[in-house]
């Protein structure tokens, strides 16, 4: 027996009909999805253990955004680009420049730090914490 | 049918289903696309609304998932209401085509659409617990996949029903 005279002519036209729905989602809404992906994400600053700024990582993506951080030892330049945060510049007196030394982060996990001026950067997201394996 | 005969059988079919639930959960097409699934289990769901039409067919599906929720130790959490979503909405859907569009569609257009209703109740599920569109990113990759599957599901249940005997299938 073939498949042919199994499937009907309505099984066809629904298969073909699902095929290109599946297609045009796939392909339509490309470009908004990509920046929806990180549309929860949130970086957080915070200086001397209260959070002094919460800015959505999603107004970063067409140019830089640069805040600048007071801290005991001098100004700290932050830089968030592209859904992603890095120290552009440490002030002078610090003494090993490890916050400018890590370099980019880019998703929730790590974590800038810079003791000697008592500021912590990291990448928040307000979504339930369900990974997409757990379904 | 004799009452004692449908309960037996309806346990076999949902023991079936249990096994091709874990037998599938071997299958690593979940690191294809998160969520894909062979859908094995929707053979049993479908003979299930075959031979006993709504009644019948709700038990298995609701005894599958959640006697398999339980086994797996997923009970009650986001798992289990994922695949009760996605299954109950697959099993309406089924049955309503099969029930009111039978001269239509064959077995093979019932189990795709049961394939792919399965997986929009999942996302839609999906979207309210973690409250971020993007989950229906996947959406698109989970209907294409589900073709294949769907057709494939239809044409196991299709064989299957052929070999019953009439008894069964009262025809």
């Amino acid at each position: 027996m073939k498949i042919n005279d199994i499937i009907t002519f309505y099984d066809k036209i629904l298969i073909i009909m699902i095929i290109i729905a599946s297609l045009l989602m796939l392909f339509a809404p490309f470009y908004y999805f990509q920046q929806g992906d990180s549309e929860n994400l949130y970086l957080i600053i915070e200086s001397n253990g209260k959070e002094v700024k919460r800015f959505p990582l999603e107004n970063t993506f067409s140019k830089p955004v640069v805040f600048e951080v007071a801290g005991p030892i001098g100004i700290h330049k932050i830089e968030a680009y592209q859904g992603k945060v890095r120290v552009k510049e440490a002030p002078d007196d610090d003494p090993l420049k490890i916050c400018e030394k890590t370099g980019w982060i880019e998703q929730q996990g790590p974590i800038i730090i810079c003791v000697p001026n008592k500021i912590g950067i990291w990448i928040e997201s307000s979504d339930a914490e369900v990974d997409g394996m757990s379904w | 049918m004799i009452r004692t005969r449908k309960i037996v059988i309806i346990g076999l079919l949902v023991g079936l289903g249990l096994i091709m639930h874990f037998v599938e959960t071997m299958l690593p097409l979940t690191a294809v696309v998160p969520g894909a699934k062979l859908g094995l289990a929707n053979i049993v769901s479908l003979i299930g609304i075959v031979l006993f039409g709504f009644s019948g067919g709700l038990q298995i599906v609701l005894l599958r998932i959640i006697i398999g929720s339980l086994l797996a130790g997923t009970f009650m959490t986001i798992n289990f209401y994922l695949s009760l979503s996605g299954g109950l909405l697959s099993f309406f859907m089924m049955y309503f085509v099969y029930e009111f569009f039978q001269d239509k569609f064959s077995l093979i257009g019932v189990s795709v659409i049961g394939a792919v209703t399965h997986n929009i109740g999942q996302i839609v599920i999906a979207y309210l617990i973690i409250e971020n569109a993007a989950v229906f990113y996947y959406l698109p990759f989970l209907t294409l996949l589900a073709v294949p599957t769907g057709i494939s599901v239809g044409l196991v249940s299709f064989f299957t029903v052929s070999y019953l005997p009439t008894s069964l299938t009262g025809r």
